[in-house]
């Protein structure tokens, strides 16, 4: 039994009318959509209609898009033997060595023609950007803020030499920078790639300093990927900007450069690559890639395809709905159906 | 045990009993903080996310920022803390008001003022009129020199009209001045909480030795809380002081009740968490192994060779927080939002406001509106919660006359008026019973009519009937009775009381008549205790008949009889009585015993009749209750008969043939296992067919020997009767029922008026307290208070029923949305390395739990499946409800089911869509997240059945929210987000994609929902439609569920169904009882005493 005062003062409130708001009453107005056959199929035909010519016209433009894919990782460095351990270790040997030569020659053909600007990416397949040790390794501060050059949390291992002394910019991701050159040329012109703009503008001026410098990179005994220039801040070094926009897939594309110029159809290229980064430990894939954009960004039919098969299922269930309408018509809402109507002696 | 009371002994009883200090708090300042956490550490959830928080805190395996758990985790406890501790500080401020007020005491023989706290056992405390009593006391002295004093004790039973209280009669005529330096010794038992009893004897000491030991009883005590009235002062000894009074030991905080709905999500929680652990020990292994198979090689992670001892555990911890979100913080909170907003809506309902009294509803517990929807078992009392307790005198017989047969209201009878008049012998002794055989207190307002102050609504009811015959009790000056008759005043003493007791069914006074010095004893009580006490000779086939008839109308029946006493014959009684109240052990029986020396050779004068009327709308909800698939258990004090006729009459039972009504009685053990089982055979037997409705009447005796022996048998029958009608039950066999129903897994509702249904109501899942006419005490130790029985319908059809239905969807969605998040989540694993890897951010994980998916559900609360008059008029659909086919394992699974589908759907569309260049870390988690809340957008909009104006501001308005939000986070240069949702935004393959992940998420589902709403639809499904479409259920004409004339025709209110109680083998003996009730204070039954004293 409780006797508490609250009771009291509550029963004496509660002789006060309540006021009436259709809030209070839960009756505000409100529609109630149910499921009509005529609403259901008009929405599934309205979304077959619909996507079809969506998923077309993305198609098309994926279409448009004139792409230029070759892999080089495995053709730059020749190995002759039918043992893939051995293979392995002779790439990786090869790659570790600094003082071979990695210069690596190859012609692709233009397919199509391709207008400009033409983009040339990067792709790296079986690389983990991703990693949790990997995509955590990084510190913006320091790499905003010229003060802020000490500041290394988070960029373990790669955060400061044997002695102490930090290193700019920090974190695994800066260390294994991609470090593969193009050098590109056309019935032996060359052909020059801009390497200006291809960072995100907000990198430039927010993500890094126009006046930090690299401090210490690349100056441990294990060495990463490429190097950066002392001298020049690190929002004008734009390479390391679009690789430390962390991929979230294993297989990921990256900006290298823009050719501004056409090419035509059948021209031969030309491409001198610094065969320098190691994939081979893990056996990733490198490809160069060159393509043309168009609305929709680069070459994509998954979308397309999805929209085309979305809109195709959903106008044969539409057409199921229908057909099983005319031949089982149900009436809805026909109280014969409510078990207490069916069997009254079941339900008192 | 027992305790000794030293009168004005300063310095004995200060050591070994405590002090008056009321402390009703449950925490101090010191002691709150650790108090308060340890409490809600004691919760699973809490303790889950606290380990999760602190685990956050280690940076090596959180994947994201600790603040992500730590925010609300912090905000859930600081807002339940301050609730409890802004409700203990009242309950402290409320202790100190009573703690300090002052009060007037005796120390060294000089009166004081002294605070409330410091009265010690053994202290005088003097009391002046309306103060409140400061603690449990024993009268000593009051202003009348009667004795007398008048308390309020509203606030212990909430019964509002004023109780006498008398000084023992060894105080009796001492002086004001000797009262200070009064000494003696009290023993009374060890403190207890019954408010009825108070066995105890004081023996004085000199100067004021007896030599004798004096019986104390409840009627000489003061208790804590009650207020002193119409008495200028009046002084005791404290006998009970601080949390020890009887106030204090009956207060206790009522256990919290659990839902069932609550239990299956903790029950659904568990699951799911064991699940958690299997993906994580298998994401754990996977990580491990793709660390020493893969991992090793990358160089560009730089693994070290040798890694900490912990290094296995890293990855499963790392995994165990990113799966940590599948358990939904915000679910707690979101759930208590809806439930106290459905309490709300109970109260603000003004259909359930009674019109007569304004009272409204009152959801006092807020936390348990869902169970109300899955009611299966109502147990409810009769007298004041179907009827309205409003006892009117309605017929009578004197010596073989009937009077009101005719117009059905004896005093509009010309007769019995003329009778009256003319000064007819029996009929003037018929009124002088009803007038002076009772314990009413008439109260003369100034402007000069009296009103009466009763606690038995009986004997109100005749004492007004015989002021309207002329024969008005005037005043009531301690022992005298001033009666009124024809204008002719008289004047009675009032020599002794022979209370009412349960099993005595029968009260009785000794009165002297003033003028002649003669001696009578009056007496009134049921048929079968008076009857056979008439002096041989007489007649009583009559008022046998008299009775059979007024208990087939279902009117309660009082016998009335009298006899004139010889002095001497009193006087050897008086004394045999004197020495039976002052035993202290079995006191009652003994009691009992003597008095039924003196009630002998009575002559009964007549028998009066007295309508309790139904309360409105009772048979109407009752019947639709029942439709509803609710089983009804009449629990009450009254006799079999009226109990019969009151369960036919308000639809309990269906009549004959459908109908069929069992007893099970008997006095011994054999009887009552015979008539149980043959009950039984036959309850199995006419179930089995399902054409007959059984209902079984079993009495207070039969029932505690069925319970105590034949339990097995009788919890059987008591799961295969839907019906079943308990009579002459005691409080505590009321709660017993109870928790038999609930032993067998049913949510029972307990109903009730008045302090007797206090157990059964707090022993129930679910009370209900009518503010009735019998004070508040059952409402408020109920979880709902109701002004009148009718409106249970609505609590249950519609109110419960709502609650029920929004919590299921609010609960499996909360669910839904925090799987498909951590879903993703773990898919992402798969190509990331198994690294453990977070895809979202900390401020879109934080804002998706907490804002985006919170608030349109939030507005689910809102959401109505079927209108109000459908439910009404189809209450079968209740069904769902109770058998809880909205939210169960299977439910789940779908849910479980949807949100793994679209995980897939959202996931697989975004790494393609967002694939090479495109697949920025930053973007493709917003575009993920993105795609979650458009799901959910649509999730939701599916699933909501009637959308008001909050459910499209919530829906839309929402991922507008959501745009706008994360269009502020991207415009701070420092976030990691910066210019990342405007980037986005710009693209049209983002939006592309967007109405892609909707479409392919949401067809299937519109597809799978169509199907089974057209083919398979559910009862809901198909009420839905026919109200919305104006099917054939609507246009059939039937407006008001309650057809009030529909109903009239099938089964008349007051008609009798004879064939259907001859039948039964005890129909025969149907009689009227005694309907005195004089305190209808919660009865703390002793052992001996089976049935009520509350008798109605």
């Amino acid at each position: 039994m409780s006797f508490s005062d609250g009771a009291s003062k509550s029963s004496s409130k509660s002789s006060t009318k309540p006021t009436y708001s259709r809030f209070t009453q839960q009756e505000l107005p409100a529609c109630k959509p149910i499921l009509t056959p005529a609403l259901v199929m008009t929405t599934f035909i309205m979304i077959g209609i619909t996507f079809i010519p969506i998923g077309l016209s993305h198609l098309s433009a994926s279409e448009n898009v004139v792409e230029l894919v070759d892999q080089y990782d495995e053709v730059c460095i020749p190995a002759d033997s039918p043992d893939p351990d051995v293979v392995y270790s002779k790439r990786i040997g090869y790659i570790q060595d600094e003082s071979t030569d990695k210069t690596c020659i190859r012609t692709l053909i233009v397919p199509k023609k391709m207008k400009q600007p033409i983009f040339v990416y990067y792709q790296l397949d079986q690389f983990y950007q991703n990693h949790r040790r990997y995509v955590k390794s990084q510190n913006d501060e320091q790499y905003r803020d010229p003060s802020a050059s000490a500041k290394t949390t988070n960029c373990e291992p790669e955060a400061q030499l044997s002695e102490g002394q930090p290193i700019v910019p920090c974190g695994l991701i800066a260390w294994s920078l991609f470090n593969d050159t193009y050098t590109l040329s056309r019935n032996d012109v060359a052909l020059p790639i801009n390497k200006k703009g291809i960072a995100w503008e907000s990198d430039r001026t927010h993500k890094f300093g126009s006046n930090v410098y690299a401090k210490n990179f690349q100056n441990r005994s294990l060495i990463g990927g490429g190097k950066l220039i002392d001298n020049i801040p690190l929002n004008q070094q734009e390479d390391l900007l679009v690789w430390m926009r962390t991929a979230a897939l294993p297989n990921f594309r990256k900006l290298y450069g823009r050719i501004e110029t056409d090419l035509e159809v059948n021209e031969i290229i030309k491409v001198v690559i610094q065969n320098n980064y190691n994939t081979y430990s893990f056996n990733g894939k490198k490809k160069l890639v060159i393509s043309t954009t168009t609305w929709i960004g680069g070459k994509n039919d998954f979308l397309g395809m999805v929209y085309i098969i979305v809109g195709g299922v959903c106008l044969l269930i539409a057409l199921v709905f229908i057909t099983v309408y005319l031949i089982k018509p149900r009436p809805l809402g026909d109280p014969s159906y409510l078990s207490w109507n069916k069997n009254p002696a079941s339900v008192q | 045990m027992k305790r000794y009371v030293y009168i004005n002994d300063d310095n004995l009883a200060k050591d070994i009993y405590c002090d008056n200090r009321i402390s009703n708090r449950k925490y101090t300042i010191l002691n709150f903080l650790p108090k308060n956490l340890w409490e809600q550490f004691s919760r699973f959830m809490n303790q889950y996310f606290l380990l999760i928080a602190c685990l956050q805190l280690w940076s090596l395996i959180t994947p994201v920022n600790p603040a992500s758990t730590w925010g609300p985790l912090i905000l859930i406890f600081a807002v339940s803390s301050s609730k409890e501790a802004w409700d203990d500080y009242n309950r402290y401020l409320l202790d100190k008001k009573a703690n300090e007020k002052e009060i007037w005491i005796v120390r060294q023989g000089i009166r004081k003022l002294i605070q409330a706290q410091d009265i010690c056992i053994g202290n005088i405390v003097w009391l002046r009129e309306n103060d409140e009593v400061p603690c449990d006391l024993l009268l000593l002295g009051t202003a009348d020199p009667q004795g007398f004093c008048y308390v309020e004790t509203a606030a212990l039973d909430g019964e509002t009209d004023l109780k006498t209280r008398s000084i023992p009669s060894a105080c009796m005529g001492i002086d004001v001045d000797l009262l200070h330096k009064i000494k003696g010794v009290i023993e009374c038992p060890s403190p207890n909480k019954d408010i009825r009893r108070f066995d105890a004897n004081m023996r004085l000491f000199p100067p004021f030795l007896d030599n004798d030991i004096f019986p104390l009883t409840i009627k000489n005590t003061l208790l804590q809380s009650c207020y002193l009235r119409n008495t200028e002062w009046a002084c005791g000894v404290a006998v009970y002081t601080g949390n020890q009074t009887k106030l204090g030991m009956c207060r206790g905080i009522a256990e919290p009740k659990l839902t069932a709905v609550d239990a299956m999500i903790d029950k659904l929680t568990g699951a799911v968490f064991v699940f958690q652990i299997v993906v994580v020990i298998v994401l754990g292994i996977a990580g491990n192994v793709f660390k020493d198979k893969q991992g090793r090689k990358l160089w560009y992670v730089q693994y070290p060779k040798e890694g900490p001892w912990y290094e296995l555990l890293v990855i499963p911890l790392r995994f165990e927080l990113l799966c940590s979100i599948m358990i939904p913080i915000s679910i707690k909170v979101s759930l208590d939002l809806a439930k106290s907003l459905y309490a709300k809506f109970i109260d603000w309902d003004v259909e359930m406001v009674d019109p007569e009294t304004g009272i409204r509803s009152n959801a006092a517990n807020q936390a348990i509106s869902e169970d109300l929807g899955q009611v299966e078992y109502i147990l409810t009392d009769k007298t004041g919660t179907l009827t309205e307790n409003k006892m009117i005198f309605k017929r009578c017989c004197i010596s073989g006359r009937f009077y009101g047969n005719e117009s059905g209201d004896a005093l509009t009878d010309a007769q019995l008026l003329n009778a009256a008049s003319t000064g007819s012998a029996d009929v003037i002794l018929f009124l002088k019973v009803m007038a002076i055989c009772n314990t009413v207190i008439p109260v003369r307002s100034k402007s000069g009519t009296i009103s009466y102050k009763a606690l038995s609504q009986d004997e109100e009811a005749l004492v007004c009937a015989s002021a309207r015959l002329r024969m008005v009790l005037e005043n009531k000056n301690g022992n005298i009775l001033d009666i009124n008759f024809n204008a002719s005043p008289m004047q009675y003493e009032v020599l002794d009381t022979l209370e009412f007791t349960s099993d005595r069914k029968r009260m009785s006074v000794v009165v002297r008549e003033c003028q002649s010095g003669e001696l009578f004893i009056l007496s009134k009580g049921a048929d079968e205790t008076i009857l056979p006490l008439t002096y041989s000779g007489q007649q009583v086939r009559t008022f046998a008949e008299a009775v059979e008839q007024y208990a087939q109308m279902g009117l309660r029946t009082l016998c009335l009889a009298w006899r004139k006493l010889e002095e001497d014959e009193y006087q050897e009684w008086t004394s045999m009585f004197k020495e039976a109240n002052s035993t202290l052990v079995d006191r009652e029986r003994r009691v009992a015993e003597v008095c039924q020396r003196l009630e002998r050779d009575f002559e009964i004068l007549g028998v009066a009749a007295i309508e309790d009327r139904l309360q409105e709308g009772v048979p109407e909800t009752i019947e639709i209750l029942r439709k509803a698939g609710i089983n009804f258990w009449m629990l009450t004090g009254d006799k079999m008969s009226t109990a019969i006729q009151i369960a036919l009459s308000c639809n309990f039972v269906s009549p004959e043939p459908k109908g069929q009504i069992l007893i099970i009685d008997g006095k011994t053990e054999d009887e009552v296992c015979r008539s149980l089982d043959r009950v039984l055979l036959t309850t199995r037997i006419t179930e089995s067919e399902s054409k007959q409705d059984v209902a079984f009447v079993v009495d207070g005796w039969a029932l505690e020997i069925a319970l105590k022996h034949y339990r097995k048998p009788f919890t059987e029958l008591a799961i295969l009767s839907r019906t079943a009608i308990c009579c002459r039950v005691t409080p505590s066999q009321k709660a017993q029922l109870v928790e038999l129903l609930k032993l067998c897994d049913y949510r029972t509702l307990a109903i009730g008026d008045g302090g007797n249904d206090v157990r059964m109501i707090q022993q129930a899942d679910i009370g209900v307290g009518i503010s009735g006419r019998e004070g508040l005490q059952a409402a408020r130790a109920a979880d709902y208070s109701i002004g009148k029985f009718r409106f249970l319908k609505r609590l249950i059809l519609v109110h419960g029923r709502y609650s029920y239905n929004r919590t299921a969807f609010l609960s499996q969605y909360s669910f839904y949305k925090s799987f498909l998040i951590c879903f993703i989540q773990i898919f992402f694993s798969f190509i990331s390395g198994v690294s453990g890897t977070s895809l979202f951010n900390t401020v879109s994980l934080m804002a998706y739990n907490v804002f985006y998916t919170s608030v349109p559900v939030l507005f689910s609360v809102l959401d109505k499946d079927l209108s109000e008059r459908t439910v009404m008029q189809h209450p079968q659909i209740l069904f769902d409800c109770q058998s809880g086919r909205l939210l169960n394992p299977s439910t789940f699974a779908g849910w479980f089911g949807r949100s793994l589908f679209h995980a897939i759907v959202v996931f697989v569309i975004t790494i393609h869509s967002y694939a090479f260049e495109k697949s920025v870390m930053e973007e493709v988690a917003m575009v993920a997240v993105s795609g979650c809340i458009w799901l959910q957008a649509f999730v939701v909009a599916l699933e909501t059945n009637s959308f008001t104006i909050f459910q499209h501001l919530a829906i839309w308005g929402n991922l507008v929210g959501f745009y706008a939000i994360n269009w502020i986070v991207s415009s701070i240069p420092t976030s990691g987000m910066y210019t990342i949702m405007f980037r986005l935004c710009e693209q049209p393959s983002y939006w592309i994609t967007m109405i892609l992940i909707v479409a392919t998420g949401m067809c299937p589902v519109l597809a799978l929902k169509y199907l089974r709403y057209t083919y398979r639809p559910s009862r809901i499904n198909l009420l839905q439609q026919s109200e919305r479409l104006g099917g054939p259920i609507l246009s059939s004409g039937i407006i008001e569920p309650k057809s009030r004339s529909s109903l009239d025709k099938d089964i008349p209110t007051d008609s009798v169904y004879e064939p259907l109680l001859s039948e039964s083998p005890s129909a025969t003996r149907r009689s009227a009882g005694p309907t005195q009730r004089l305190d209808s204070v919660q009865s703390q039954s002793p052992p001996h005493s089976t049935h009520t004293r509350k008798d109605n």
